[in-house]
């Protein structure tokens, strides 16, 4: 699994703000073509995690590599290529169109003196479409609800054109719907172009049923990694989220779905 | 769902969540008059929700082309006020001169010997100077408005054109020669500018998050250059204080703002300098509009946000600076000109930094021509007529940013 093409290797990694180390020697490796969940409780270091993975902060310590090539020595714009990043909650210009956002996905693909190709406008229209937001093109992104502000931002990261592809929390402030949409979209790209896609994610439920992979992170270590049906446990999620449960069989997919337990004034009789 | 459903599924699903909203209801297909604001939910008719093919509806406008269409009508208009703006600086004065009189004296250098050596040697290099410093004014203002992310920031608020101003006091108080005070000015612009930049990196490695290696934040960038323009100002006032009477008015006058006494050497100087950095302006944009995402969004497409952000903010400085040099401290061009654009050009393009260029060298040129012709007070500097137009227009604009944001208000 892990020779496919586009896997991504933390080795020694540590990574803070100041002296304040967050993630702190971490060997990782996300496998190349699979969509991996990061999961853990809130401030674990998923999001420094994946901005190390990304190169968006400087590590203290230790390699980040993309199929043995350390991120560290490619030019900004090179990494820009072959890695995609759509940030926790990214807001956009005030007044930019739909359309306008997307083209700047291209920005690592565009030269000095040869601005706009056939290339760039293909990759575009292929994002808008794939995302469904089409027929969005020409409205402000600041007028579009939340979901569709999402999509938008993810055709950004599609125009971007990119085999390994990055999204910190994309379901987050979105309702059911909009929720399976977009994760229904990244297992799309997943699997017809191969894309390795990284994602945090805070249903653990929707992370045993949309990844491959799983990483449960727990002060800024991975506590557990592998395919969800072997990692999520119910002594796992008891130990790192401190939440008592159940784990059950989805009924739909059969993948682990995590059932915490009811505290006794709301147990069944 | 499975992973290979079409992609028409997912539109119409969005589509149907959109039309129980009522305000959104799509408009009958093919209906979409141009006239329609841009949040028009026309957009989302039915006929192209459903053809989600990568070839786009024939008939299509996009906003794109039509933001290009609005730049480049109103880069005409622009252009037709700013060469009548011009024709008139040169035909104004206290021999009023008729146009073909004063294009031929210009250009042919025939006819009245005077009028050669009115047009040529006095009116052209102010109205060129005119030219020149407004572009470089207001688009210094539109790329650092768009760095600090912030309306208020323009050159006169975050110290640069302080720096420049006390360069040029400072070169009167030494008593260097004239034709010196411009390069003053232009490195006291650029010595305020660095003052600036060390502060507020500095400030910022106080922080729990340190950002080395030029890593302004855009708040702080503000906050320190209001406090460096008002240490600046204060030194200019003290050196005007400190002078003997016949330099004082000298210093003062050229801290005001003015275009009284352009030469030809300066004009060419200032074209080919503010040219150089024009360019380079245009040649950043690209960057800026990728940094507007955000610096994380930014660093995901290759831009480095620090580096990136330097170098806008050297761009903006050396305009300003250059500006200030020809000029002295014009206040107002550079806050207001990128406000007017936005509004009516709609988001920054390449075209709307152009237009900025432009509206700011017709605002200073006319500014002048009132200044001179239109004002019963005789002489006075145009910094002062662009300070009064100045005040209220911070005022109006401060008043609105005060109204709830009705992005965030939703």
């Amino acid at each position: 699994m892990t020779n496919a093409p586009n896997a991504i290797t933390a080795e020694n990694l540590r990574i803070g703000y100041g002296r304040h180390t967050i993630v702190a020697d971490l060997d990782l490796t996300l496998p190349g073509g699979r969509v991996t969940a990061i999961v853990g409780p809130n401030a674990c270091g998923k999001s420094t995690l994946l901005r190390g993975l990304a190169r968006l902060i400087a590590p203290a310590a230790g390699t980040v590599a993309i199929d043995g090539d350390d991120v560290h020595r490619m030019s900004a714009r090179a990494l820009a290529r072959r890695l995609g990043l759509l940030p926790q909650q990214p807001v956009a210009p005030e007044g930019i169109s739909v359309e306008a956002l997307v083209r700047l996905g291209r920005y690592p693909h565009q030269r000095a003196l040869r601005p706009w190709s056939a290339a760039d406008s293909a990759a575009v229209e292929t994002a808008l479409v794939r995302t469904g937001t089409a027929a969005l093109r020409d409205l402000p992104v600041d007028h579009l609800s939340g979901g569709q502000r999402q999509r938008a931002w993810i055709a950004l990261a599609l125009a971007q054109d990119t085999p390994l592809l990055l999204l910190d929390e994309p379901t987050t402030f979105l309702d059911l719907r909009h929720q399976l949409d977009v994760l229904d979209l990244v297992s799309e790209l997943n699997a017809t172009a191969d894309r390795t896609v990284v994602m945090v994610l805070h249903d653990l439920g929707q992370a045993a049923r949309y990844a491959d992979h799983l990483v449960v992170m727990r002060d800024g270590a991975p506590a557990a990694v592998g395919p969800p049906a072997d990692v999520l446990t119910a002594e796992l999620v008891e130990d790192v989220f401190g939440v008592p449960c159940r784990v059950v069989p989805d009924p739909e997919t059969g993948t682990p779905l995590v059932v915490p337990r009811a505290s006794a004034r709301h147990r069944r009789p | 769902m499975s992973e290979t459903r079409p992609e028409s599924d997912v539109e119409p699903a969005d589509a149907a969540a959109e039309r129980t909203k009522p305000h959104r209801r799509p408009s009958p297909i093919g209906s979409r008059p141009l006239a329609r604001p841009r949040t028009s939910p026309a957009a989302l008719a039915p006929n192209t929700a459903r053809s989600g093919h990568a070839t786009a509806p024939v008939h299509r406008v996009s906003a794109i082309a039509r933001q290009r269409r609005r730049v480049a009508l109103l880069a005409l208009a622009g252009l037709a006020l700013l060469a009548a703006a011009m024709l008139a600086g040169i035909c104004l004065g206290e021999n009023d001169l008729s146009p073909a009189r004063a294009l031929n004296a210009l250009f042919f250098g025939t006819g009245d010997r005077g009028d050669v050596l009115l047009v040529g040697r006095f009116r052209t290099p102010r109205v060129l100077s005119a030219v020149i410093a407004g572009a470089g004014l207001a688009v210094a203002g539109a790329v650092l408005q768009r760095v600090a992310r912030n309306p208020l920031a323009s050159p006169d608020v975050v110290g640069i054109t302080g720096g420049a101003s006390l360069g040029a006091t400072a070169a009167v108080a030494l008593g260097l020669a004239a034709p010196l005070t411009p390069v003053a000015a232009l490195g006291g612009g650029l010595c305020a500018a660095t003052v600036l930049g060390l502060l507020a990196v500095q400030i910022d490695g106080s922080q729990a998050a340190p950002r080395l290696k030029g890593g302004i934040s855009p708040t702080r960038l503000v906050l320190v250059g209001l406090a460096v323009q008002a240490g600046l100002t204060a030194a200019v006032n003290l050196f005007i204080v400190r002078f003997p009477a016949e330099l004082a008015s000298s210093a003062l006058h050229w801290t005001t703002g003015s275009l009284y006494g352009r030469n030809w050497n300066e004009t060419i100087i200032g074209a080919v300098t503010m040219t150089a950095a024009l360019t380079a302006a245009f040649a950043l944009h690209r960057r800026a509009a990728v940094l507007d995402l955000g610096d994380d969004a930014a660093g995901a497409l290759g831009v480095r946000p620090g580096p990136a952000r330097l170098q806008l903010l050297a761009v903006a400085v050396v305009l300003a600076s250059l500006a200030v040099a020809l000029t002295g401290p014009v206040g107002f061009v550079a806050l207001a000109v990128p406000h007017l654009v936005h509004r009516l050009a709609g988001p920054p393009t390449p075209g709307t930094l152009a237009l900025n260029a432009l509206a700011g060298a017709l605002l200073l040129l006319t500014a002048d021509l009132v200044a001179q012709h239109a004002l019963p007070l005789d002489g006075l500097p145009v910094g002062v007529v662009t300070a009064t137009l100045g005040a209220p227009f911070l005022l109006a604009l401060m008043a609105r940013q005060n109204r709830p944001d009705p992005r965030t208000a939703r």
